[in-house]
Parts: C-alpha cells; sequence; structure tokens
C-alpha cells in the first residue's frame, strides 16, 4: 500500500512539472509570432521557418499537457448523472474508465507512434517546404511522449482508485486530499480585487 | 441477423457513446475509447483493418498539430484569461456602467455591451456566465433590478461570445468544414450585432415602460469631476476597445491572419495588465496554467473525436447518415430543420466543443448535399450553416430546464435568488434569439453581405 502510495506520489509529481514547465511557452509561442509579424511587415524574411516553429511549439504546448490536466482534473466530464451517483460508485467508474478507455487509447497511439515517428526518422524527414524547418522527426517525437504522460497520469490514477476503494481509512484520506489538493475547475472564475 | 449489426455499426457507435458519456468520465478519453473498442470489433468482423490504427496516429497529428490554424485557440485563450485575471475585464465594465448612467437600464445595457467586446473570454460557456455573473449581478441587485431581467441579461449577454468573433469555436468550425477562419470571423460579425442590439432595444424598451424593474443609477456614481473621468476612460476603456478593434479589425481588413492577431492579441492583453499595474509573477503563472489547461482540454477532446470520427467513417457512416438524410425525402429546408432540431437538443447536454468536434463532422457531407437555390449561393453556403449553428448552440445553452449557462449563473448567485426566477428572466431573451435566429435563416445576407462584400 504504501509502495503504491509513493508511486503515485513520484507520478503526480513528474507529470505535473511536466506540464508546468510545458505552459510557460504559450510565452515563447507569443515571442515568436510577434516576432514574425514584425519581420514579415518591415523586413522580407522567409516566415516559413517561423510559422513551422509556432506548431512546433504548439503541440509541445498540448501534447505535454494532456496528462497534466488529467491529474489536475481539468477534462470536461458529463456530470449530469454523476454528480447524483455515490462516491463508490464514482471512484469505481473512474477506475474502470481508466483501465479501459485511457490507458487502452494512450497504448495504441503509442505503440503506433512509435513506429510512425521511426519512419520519419530513418527518412530523415524534413519540412515538405523547401523553406521550411529541418529533422521533423524531432517534433514527430512529441506525439508518442505526450501520450505517455497521459499514459502515466492514467495508471496512477487508477492506482489512486484502487487504493480509495480498497484501502485502509487512513491511506483513502491521504489520497482525497492529495486529490483535492491538485483539482482545478475550469468552469469556475474568480474575480481579482479591486484596485485600491 | 449479423448483416444488418455490421451495416448499422456506426448507429450503435453513436448509442454506446452517448450512454458512456454519462458516465461522467472524461469526455475526450470516452470518445477515445469507443472509437479504438469498435475498431476491434470491426476488426473481429471482418470490416476494419488494424493499420487502420496506425492511420490514426497520422491524423492526429496532420490534423491537430501540423496546423497553423489551430494556433489562434492557444493565443486567444490566453488573451481572455490575462484580460480577466489582471482585471481588465472588471474595470472594462465599471466605466461602461459610469458611461451608461444615465440610460433607462444603463447597468443591464453595459452588461451587454460587456458581452459584445470581451467576447474572447475563455471560450468555455460556464466560465464566461460564471464570470459576468460574479461581476455584475451584485451590483445590479444592489441597484434593485429586477432579478429575472438582471439574470436574463447576465446569461444572454455572457453566452454571446460563442457567436462574437474572436470566437474559439468558429475557429474550430471553419477548420471542420474547411473553410477560412477569417471570413467565418467576418461572417458572424453582423449576426453577432444583431443580436447584442435587439438584446438592447428590449431592455431599453422594457426599462422605460417599467421604470421599477430598473432603477437608475444615483447621480453621484462615478468619478467626482471631468478630470477624473477622463482619467478612467483613458485608463479602463480605450485600452480593451483598442486592443479588441486591432485584433479583430487586422483580421477583417486582411493584414493579418486569424493566427497572427491571435498572437498580438496575446502580448496585447499582457501589456494592458502591465499598464494597469496588476501583473505580476502570482498572475502571469495563474494565466499561463490555466490557459495550458483550457487548451489541454479543448485538443485531449479534439485528440478523441478524430479517432471516433476515423472508426466512423471507415465502419461507413457517412453513407449511412446520407441514405438515412436521402431517405426521409424532405427539401433542404426540413433536412436544415432537422439538423437545427439535433443541435438545439444536444445543446441540452453538451457544451459546444463536444457538439462541433462530434457532430460537425458527420454533417459536413449533408451541408454538400443542401441546395437552397437563390436563396443562399452554393460557396456561402458553409458559412451560413454555421452561423445558424453558433446563433442555435447559444439559444441552446439557454433555454429552460436544461440550458445550462441558467445552472452555472444559479451556482454563483446569491443564495436569494431562486431557479424559478432565472427562468422567468431568460423567456424574452430565448425568444429574442429565435427572432434573430429566424432572421438570419431569412435573410442570409445578414451573415453573408460584409464577407462578400470585403472579397469583391
Amino acid at each position: 500500500m504504501n509502495t503504491l502510495l509513493r508511486i503515485d506520489e513520484v507520478c503526480e509529481s513528474t507529470i505535473i512539472r511536466i506540464g508546468r514547465i510545458a505552459a510557460w511557452v504559450s510565452i515563447l509561442l507569443i515571442v515568436v509570432i510577434i516576432f514574425d509579424v514584425v519581420t514579415r511587415r518591415f523586413f522580407v524574411l522567409g516566415s516559413t521557418k517561423l510559422q513551422e516553429l509556432e506548431w512546433h511549439i504548439h503541440a509541445v504546448l498540448f501534447m505535454f499537457c494532456l496528462g497534466y490536466g488529467y491529474v489536475k482534473n481539468a477534462h470536461v466530464r458529463i456530470d449530469l448523472v454523476r454528480e447524483k451517483l455515490s462516491e463508490r460508485k464514482r471512484l469505481w467508474i473512474e477506475l474502470i474508465g481508466c483501465l479501459f478507455f485511457l490507458i487502452p487509447y494512450s497504448f495504441i497511439v503509442i505503440y503506433h507512434g512509435i513506429d510512425w515517428w521511426n519512419r520519419s526518422f530513418q527518412l530523415n524527414e524534413v519540412s515538405a517546404s523547401a523553406t521550411g524547418l529541418p529533422y521533423r522527426w524531432i517534433i514527430k517525437a512529441i506525439l508518442p511522449i505526450g501520450f505517455a504522460v497521459l499514459l502515466v497520469s492514467g495508471v496512477t490514477t487508477a492506482i489512486r482508485k484502487i487504493l480509495q476503494l480498497f484501502g485502509p481509512p487512513e491511506i483513502r484520506e491521504i489520497v482525497n486530499q492529495r486529490e483535492k489538493k491538485q483539482a482545478v475547475r475550469l468552469d469556475e472564475a474568480e474575480i481579482p480585487e479591486e484596485r485600491p | 441477423m449479423l448483416d444488418i449489426f455490421i451495416d448499422y455499426m456506426p448507429l450503435f457507435m453513436f448509442l454506446v457513446l452517448a450512454i458512456l458519456l454519462f458516465s461522467g468520465y472524461p469526455v475526450a478519453a470516452v470518445l477515445g475509447g469507443v472509437g479504438l473498442g469498435f475498431g476491434y470489433l470491426g476488426v473481429y468482423l471482418d470490416v476494419f483493418v488494424p493499420i487502420e490504427f496506425f492511420n490514426i496516429v497520422g491524423r492526429i497529428w496532420s490534423g491537430i498539430a501540423d496546423n497553423l490554424v489551430l494556433v489562434a485557440i492557444p493565443m486567444f485563450i490566453f488573451m481572455g484569461t490575462m484580460l480577466e485575471k489582471s482585471g481588465v475585464a472588471r474595470d472594462l465594465l465599471y466605466c461602461l456602467q459610469v458611461l451608461l448612467r444615465r440610460v433607462p437600464g444603463g447597468l443591464a445595457l453595459s452588461v451587454t455591451a460587456m458581452g459584445t467586446i470581451m467576447a474572447a473570454t475563455t471560450g468555455i460557456i460556464g466560465a464566461s456566465v460564471v464570470m459576468m455573473t460574479l461581476m455584475a449581478l451584485p451590483i445590479m441587485l444592489q441597484r434593485q433590478y429586477s432579478v429575472p431581467l438582471a439574470t436574463g441579461t447576465i446569461a444572454a449577454s455572457g453566452t454571446l461570445g460563442i457567436l462574437i468573433p474572436p470566437s474559439i469555436m468558429l475557429v474550430i468550425m471553419a477548420d471542420l468544414l474547411g473553410r477560412s477562419v477569417g471570413n467565418l470571423f467576418v461572417a458572424a460579425v453582423f449576426p453577432g450585432l444583431l443580436l447584442a442590439s435587439i438584446y438592447g432595444i428590449y431592455i431599453l424598451t422594457i426599462s422605460a415602460l417599467k421604470p421599477e424593474v430598473a432603477p437608475s443609477l444615483p447621480k453621484d456614481i462615478g468619478p467626482k469631476d471631468n478630470k477624473e473621468f477622463w482619467v478612467m476612460i483613458l485608463r479602463g476603456l480605450v485600452p480593451p476597445v483598442f486592443l479588441i478593434v486591432l485584433v479583430l479589425g487586422s483580421i477583417i481588413a486582411g493584414w493579418a491572419t486569424p493566427t497572427e492577431a491571435s498572437g498580438v492579441g496575446a502580448a496585447g492583453a499582457i501589456l494592458l495588465a502591465l499598464i494597469n499595474g496588476r501583473l505580476n509573477i502570482t498572475t502571469l503563472r495563474t494565466v499561463v496554467e490555466r490557459s495550458a489547461l483550457t487548451g489541454a482540454m479543448l485538443f485531449f477532446i479534439f485528440i478523441g473525436a478524430t479517432a471516433f470520427s476515423y472508426v466512423f467513417r471507415s465502419l461507413g457512416g457517412d453513407d449511412l447518415v446520407i441514405d438515412f438524410v436521402e431517405s426521409t425525402g424532405f427539401g433542404p429546408w426540413g433536412i436544415l430543420f432537422i439538423l437545427m432540431g439535433i443541435v438545439f437538443v444536444l445543446g441540452f447536454f453538451f457544451d459546444w466543443i463536444e457538439i462541433t468536434l462530434i457532430v460537425l463532422p458527420v454533417f459536413a457531407p449533408i451541408i454538400a448535399l443542401l441546395d437552397f437555390g437563390d436563396h443562399v449561393a452554393k460557396v456561402d453556403l458553409v458559412y451560413w450553416f454555421a452561423i445558424l449553428v453558433a446563433v442555435n448552440l447559444q439559444t441552446s445553452f439557454l433555454t429552460p430546464p436544461f440550458g445550462f449557462a441558467l445552472f452555472y449563473m444559479k451556482g454563483v448567485a446569491p443564495p436569494s435568488v431562486k431557479i424559478q426566477q432565472i427562468y422567468r428572466g431568460i423567456v424574452p431573451f430565448v425568444l429574442l434569439q429565435v427572432i434573430g435566429l429566424s432572421l438570419v435563416m431569412v435573410f442570409p445576407e445578414i451573415a453573408l453581405w460584409l464577407p462578400n462584400k470585403l472579397l469583391d
């Protein structure tokens, strides 16, 4: 039990750390777009490279945040029935969902994704555009890696649900606290303080 | 028996999806899982080849990652989140209230104006409605506004954002239907303004006829002298309006692509926060992390829906849908009403994200079949249809007893506000929505005139 608890802790903090770092690339994306807009208007530079860089950054941003979103409970759910169910039923649904939806789906995407990436690597694929970015396989690796993070988030959630369903009360309490601490609701808003 | 099952497998896919979505497990994972499950079932029944799973990976990549148009989405989310969290939105609402203080129903009108200008908030209906409720409802109640008028105005104005550009929904719709985002934005301008103005006319009329539902504000509200007044306008009103006009204007005028404009908008929002003295590392971190989570939520559904629609098509879903539509024997108007009815009912249960990503790919081949003759030119049909869907969805989110914008509002309103009052307040606005929707249906020029004019 304690080993599982420890595994969960490590997985969670790793996923959150990856997500938090990836989140900051949005600032980089803003900078690149502004640079692209400005340079195109004033000097004529080839901007194909910059535009490709833009979607490269975007891919990093959302692929690395998929697992982060799950750990933070940010993914959309249809709550209509769920909110009427008992705590234990919800735990079972989450466990079954992880085992039959999230984990197999991530696994299949990773399995074929590695093959797909490998083809790109073997061919030493570059941009289809003559003035585009080289080494397309570097960015393509994001897909299997991002899904691996998502897979880990599914595994660690399944571990949690098992602990919450079958663990002794004190371990359940620890897991509950951990979950509560991380959860964010995207549909909740808070209004910043009024100006003094 | 088995043959019939195979023929109707895409239909079963939808049924199973609908049932499993109500389990409350994240929508994106259910979509992916059901796609996968039916793929394997298809392999077992010899109607699907395992290598097609490999194609799904390529589809996810080329459709979602290797796609410059979609880069606009995280940027618009960033812009909206920054304007909200940095307090720029709040200051704007205050300015509008002061400006409209002498007009009957001024507070309600300021909320509608706010919904029109700040359409760029995060893009999630729940978040926009909650933000508007928290900002505007307490003041309106404090000023003795009638509860139904106050809540109706806030719910209707808060959901206007899915139609008024830069709406994230329109970016996704344009991408799925293979059209230009810029053109769709342009097409949405007049329908959006039309709705905002009929709200405005309604509020003005009812406040003039029954002043007790919307008491005018005391004269002493707002700045004491002229100098303070202009400082307030220059700080609170001009910068955000300038930013929105810049972002939308550059797209409409064709100076910038939506992606470029979104990046400029995000940078501009940071700048506004900086000018207002609201930018610190905590705010920035909150905005960065929340935008990333919102983006991840949205793109995960995109990824799940890609797998689902791939398997759906591969099992013959498109043909099934087209055969079904043709067998009904309805003309183009009949089919349009059926599609609109489906979208309206789905809007009771799902947010636009699920509806556009799951249903639009299924509708796309049907829309291509429709022919309205002289009413709508064939090339314009998709834009018109997308605008109709947007107005329709907004109406659906507002319609009692399911309309979920109303539940979000109830969740954050003071306990004294009863759900019955919210229901009563929204009825006039739902009727206004129906008028707006009918106008765009009967006069497609409302949506199509501006894009055609600009293209000439």
